[in-house]
């Protein structure tokens, strides 16, 4: 009982995640009932599976599956790949004051609301005058402006890129504080072997980090169903949606705009369910192949 | 050790418990309270709380000239919040939290919060109360009884003596720039194709000015801007998503009619003349206001509260410059001459939309005083025209007016928010636009022919002489009676297949609109009977035959009444 006092200390954070994360699943409940808010639970009209029913069945929920997979995979690719390359490059600076401007200037997008951004980025796409289309002509690559935005097929491209621009300084924090704990006295004896820079980054720099993408790698796999709200709302109009619309808009529509709570709830179940499958698999996986990984 | 565990226990508990009863402690006290605090005349100094769902500076009403002056009256305060934000999460909140401020007033999102129960009725409270409320609003009772009987909120639309028409235009209308119609010698027109062939003739004109013909407003939930244009083209008034026919009073929704289909077509040949801004469809609000506000588009359609900003700048620009070019002059324009122009509102009721007092609320009785007291004549003239002398005037034959200064002083958007106009013309019982005073006088000062023309420009008043009109909805034809109007108001149930058909309908069109309007003009056609298909699959008879048979219920009340 050496622990004893540890134990006691945690007592009241479980009491805590009883209250806030266990005692709300109470709640979904809600997914099998006709939902009628300021009633009490016990009170509602039970309808079995018809709001799972209407979600499968809709003609649009497969576009909108795809969609929300495809943007959520593209957003992690270039996500670990972006981060992982300026976190590499910004560790073989040299010159502490260039290395700092960097990278406050890279992740300063990431404190703009995506209110702002999406503004940013429709104004810099637009037709008229659009800093993109201006470029893109004086360089002689394209001769008339493009729509970019009403051309559904650039949409997952332009979201991807925005993605990237407004948080790889961000994403790149964690990297860089990985590096810091690799020993110096590595890369010292690689020196002395004649290791050049290259050497370096790919025998001792990347496998120093292999811990911390692997997690986040897990962690992130869990979260695939999660392809972020705001950017694709703001920036999605008539003409994109069908790459654009994915499932927490299609939820938001049918849904919350129509009071229908039922919905939501059901497709939050779903996506609970699904994240909590892939997340275990891609724990499962990492413990197979024998690396590190989350629990 | 095991005394230790024993306390122990007893601390958890005691936190779970009072954890859980401060979540569901809040619900019944709020309705308590006020039974029993019915308070009688007192003129003591009370505070209430008021949520409007626009947005607005949070103020105290005392805090302006106005609202001191019902403080002494009735020693009634309110403390104004305002929206910021999305109107139906922070509703949603009001709801889950059951706890509400004391006075409601609502958008579209009214609904959800009758639906939760959260308005008290205020039919005996008017009976005992509210003789002015009784006197305004008696007339409407059948429109504004829920299904039970009782009335939950005070629409903001009830007129009260003969009714006035707006003399500026405040709803939909196709703009045109006044430069176009100088150019063009102010030629009369009439149909959607000489106003089309006006504009192509100046951007051919003024070749190199980098001029956008034709702009369409299209962004999220504005898209209605765009899909309503065909209706008025028609000769309909604004009723949203359908047609009703003025004999048989069935509803028709005109999506797949061939109105809609010559509107886009029309969009489609301008855009293969270059005249078309595609930018139309991926604008949002700020940068198509930021467009017209611009001074380089040349026509458009849309409702003038939605782009009243950018219209208010441009004026105020051609006030300094005393050059009015760049503004815009509203046309009541129809596909074909013998159709008879719909774009200003006949007079109606809209029974969706108002205000109400919260089951939360402390002492009903003070605040249905209040809004009686808001009702009364004098009062209704102190909300909209001021304080005589300082924001009007009366001539000897008792006409209300006001002098240059005064319409400057007035409009002036610092000034409207300290004096209160901002926050009392409007989002209070009060009476319903158009309204009149026994003596004539106007009760909204804009509507008022003196105010009226008092604010147009040497600019404004050559136009119109142009035209022949005195004032600029004088170019409009008088509205016929709709008793139904407006059918948009017509409450849908929440997560019925009515409104899951108005959702889908919304996507498909957003998704085939701008395809047909941006193809090449050959393909328009395939295209078109590609959506006609897809639209048929939708449960487009049902959505009709709900909306007539609502249509037929509101005649009947309406026409009951008289």
């Amino acid at each position: 009982m050496k622990q004893k006092v540890l134990v006691f200390m945690s007592i009241p954070f479980l009491i805590w995640l009883f209250i806030f994360k266990y005692l709300p699943l109470w709640g979904w409940t809600i997914a099998f009932q006709d939902f009628k808010p300021a009633q009490s639970l016990l009170k509602q009209e039970w309808v079995g599976l018809k709001h799972f029913k209407f979600l499968f069945q809709d003609e649009h929920f497969l576009q909108v599956m795809r969609n929300t997979l495809a943007m959520s995979f593209i957003n992690l690719v270039l996500g670990f790949v972006t981060a992982i390359t300026l976190a590499i490059l910004l560790n073989e600076l040299r010159k502490v004051m260039f290395k700092r401007t960097v990278q406050t200037i890279s992740y300063l997008p990431h404190f703009i609301s995506w209110v702002v951004a999406a503004s940013i980025i429709s104004n810099a796409l637009a037709t008229d005058g659009g800093i993109v289309n201006e470029l893109l002509m004086w360089l002689g690559i394209i001769k008339e402006p493009i729509l970019w935005l009403g051309e559904g097929k650039y949409f997952w491209g332009i979201l991807g890129l925005s993605e990237v621009w407004k948080n790889v300084g961000w994403n790149t924090i964690i990297y860089l504080a990985a590096m810091t704990s690799i020993d110096p006295a590595q890369y010292e004896a690689a020196e002395i072997d004649g290791a050049n820079r290259f050497q370096r980054i790919r025998n001792i720099t990347l496998p120093g980090l292999k811990p911390v993408i692997i997690i986040l790698l897990i962690m992130n796999i869990g979260n695939l169903l999660e392809s972020g709200f705001e950017p694709q709302y703001l920036l999605g109009n008539g003409m994109n949606v069908d790459y654009s619309e994915n499932l927490d808009i299609f939820v938001l529509k049918y849904g919350i705009q129509m009071g229908n709570f039922s919905l939501s709830i059901a497709a939050g179940m779903f996506k609970t369910v699904v994240s909590f499958i892939l997340l275990f698999s891609a724990n499962h996986i990492a413990k197979r192949l024998g690396e590190d990984r989350l629990f | 050790m095991g005394k230790k565990r024993f306390w122990l226990s007893c601390l958890t508990m005691v936190l779970l418990l009072s954890m859980l009863s401060a979540c569901s402690g809040s619900k019944e006290s709020g309705q308590e309270k006020n039974k029993d605090q019915s308070s009688g005349d007192s003129k003591e100094k009370v505070t209430f709380t008021y949520f409007n769902a626009a947005t607005g500076r949070d103020k105290n009403t005392n805090e302006t000239r106005i609202g001191k002056i019902f403080e002494d009256q009735t020693g009634v305060n309110f403390k104004m919040e305002h929206l910021v934000g999305d109107e139906n999460t922070k509703v949603g909140t009001f709801i889950a939290s059951n706890n509400y401020p004391d006075v409601i007033v609502p958008g579209g999102s009214i609904d959800k919060l009758l639906g939760a129960g959260a308005f008290i009725p205020l039919n005996d409270l008017i009976d005992k109360y509210g003789p002015n409320i009784k006197r305004v609003y008696e007339p409407y009772y059948n429109l504004m009884k829920a299904e039970d009987g009782n009335i939950y909120f005070l629409p903001l639309s009830a007129v009260v003596g003969d009714y006035i028409s707006a003399p500026d235009i405040e709803q939909g209308a196709f703009w045109i720039q006044r430069r176009v119609l100088k150019e063009a010698g102010y030629p009369k027109i009439k149909t959607f194709d000489e106003y089309l062939n006006l504009i192509r003739d100046y951007v051919k004109k003024h070749a190199d000015e980098n001029l956008t013909g034709y702009l369409a407003l299209t962004t999220q939930d504005k898209f209605f801007s765009f899909t309503n244009a065909p209706m008025h083209l028609a000769g309909y008034p604004n009723d949203g998503g359908v047609i009703i026919d003025m004999k048989t009073h069935v509803a028709n929704d005109y999506a797949d009619d061939d109105y809609t289909k010559r509107y886009l077509q029309e969009l489609n040949k301008l855009n293969a003349e270059g005249l078309f801004d595609k930018s139309s469809f991926v604008d949002n609000y700020d940068q198509y206001l930021a467009k017209v506000a611009s001074g380089k588009v040349l026509g458009f359609f849309d409702y003038k509260w939605q782009v009243g900003q950018s219209m208010a700048n441009l004026r105020e620009a051609a006030r300094k410059s005393g050059n009015d070019d760049l503004e815009y002059l509203a046309l009541p324009i129809v596909y074909d001459a013998n159709i008879k122009d719909q774009y200003l509102d006949p007079p109606s009721f809209v029974n969706n939309r108002g205000v109400g007092i919260s089951v939360s609320a402390k002492d009903p009785v003070r605040i249905i005083k209040f809004f009686d007291n808001l009702l009364t004549d004098e009062n209704q003239i102190l909300s909209n025209w001021g304080i005589k002398g300082e924001t009007y005037m009366v001539d000897d034959k008792g006409r209300f007016y006001r002098t240059a200064e005064q319409v400057a002083e007035t409009s002036s958007e610092s000034f409207r928010e300290t004096f209160g106009f901002k926050y009392f013309e409007y989002s209070w019982p009060r009476y319903g636009s158009g309204s009149s005073l026994p003596d004539g006088n106007s009760v909204g000062a804009s509507r008022q022919p003196e105010v009226a023309q008092m604010s147009y420009s040497e600019g404004d008043k050559k136009l119109l002489e142009a035209y022949g009109a005195k004032s600029f909805s004088g170019l409009f034809s008088d509205p016929d009676d709709r008793p139904w109007y407006p059918a948009w108001s017509i409450q849908i149930e929440q997560g019925s297949p009515a409104q899951i058909f108005t959702q889908k309908k919304g996507d498909l069109q957003r998704k085939y609109f701008p395809k047909m309007v941006l193809a090449a003009p050959s393909e328009f056609e395939g295209l078109w009977q590609e959506y006609v298909k897809e639209f048929n699959k939708l449960d487009v008879k049902g959505y009709e035959d709900l909306i007539t048979k609502e249509v037929a219920k509101k005649i009947a009340i309406v026409q009951g009444k008289k």
